[in-house]
């Protein structure tokens, strides 16, 4: 881990960004006009989010990464964000 | 070795408004150059909770890996992947989003927690932001004698970020707020 060297071509998710945007513009909207106003009881932006995942999980070839894409039946594990592993809370030198 | 820092800031508009511009701090091409060390940002995975209006989300940030040149150079790579997870409670109005690299992190771990509620001296027209960052660097053998100056270059990068992304999030705020022409958002 860490040490790859293939440099930018790590985040080469740029075939996606048209899909990404056009699922971004969508979400912002649903959330702002939406979900906060108390209409949450289905999302928007459904035929937008299955086009943007699948070129996703086709190109996302970080395998960190695709991880997190993998995982979304588990999303409740995102409840206790635990993105790596533990930190203990009880270390030393904490400023401020 | 571990670095934590909290900062506060109070935003003077509703809690809608402003977690609405969190979403696009990033997304923004006029932020991308204030905040350019974010190169991309990915939605991995979302779902929402139709009966307890709760939606979580995992996004992926890639940025310029932090710290100075000569670390990079030493790591070898020119950027870093982050993981943003986030969880937006409508019904009691909150927001909190934790942040933690997934690349570099035999060399440093930093975690962001970040939460945006209601002011309680003004609940529908405040938001008050709590940030707190923790920065490790971990014990390597060929950093070690430099890692403390490594720490102190990291958190003043991240403190200067943070200052960036509250003025992104103020000038979003303000958008938001003259294209629903000052009334609900």
């Amino acid at each position: 881990m860490g040490m790859s060297k293939r440099g930018k071509q790590d985040s080469s998710t740029s075939p996606c960004a048209h899909l990404r945007t056009a699922y971004h513009n969508c979400f912002n909207r649903w959330y702002s006009e939406k979900f906060v106003k108390g209409q949450w009881d289905k999302e928007d932006c459904v035929s937008e989010w299955q086009k943007y995942r699948a070129c996703l999980s086709e190109h996302l070839d970080n395998k960190h990464l695709s991880r997190f894409l993998e995982a979304q039946g588990i999303m409740d594990s995102v409840t206790q964000p635990d993105l790596r592993h533990p930190v203990s809370d009880n270390a030393s030198g904490v400023s401020q | 070795m571990v670095k934590a820092y909290t900062q506060e800031h109070i935003y003077k508009h509703p809690w809608e408004r402003v977690t609405s511009a969190s979403w696009r701090k990033f997304a923004d091409p006029e932020n991308k150059r204030t905040l350019s060390h974010v190169l991309e940002v990915d939605t991995l995975s979302h779902k929402l909770d139709p009966l307890s209006g709760k939606l979580y989300t995992t996004r992926a940030l890639t940025v310029h890996a932090p710290g100075p040149w000569f670390v990079r150079k030493i790591i070898g790579q020119d950027i870093c992947h982050c993981v943003e997870s986030t969880v937006v409670d409508a019904q009691s109005k909150s927001m909190q989003l934790t942040t933690c690299n997934i690349s570099l992190q035999k060399f440093i771990e930093v975690e962001e927690k970040i939460r945006y509620e209601p002011h309680p001296d003004n609940p529908t027209g405040w938001t008050v932001c709590r940030q707190q960052t923790s920065i490790r660097i971990k014990p390597l053998s060929a950093l070690a004698s430099m890692a403390e100056k490594v720490e102190q270059r990291c958190a003043e990068k991240f403190m200067q970020n943070s200052v960036k992304g509250r003025e992104v999030m103020e000038r979003i705020c303000k958008y938001l707020e003259a294209e629903s022409g000052g009334i609900a958002l």
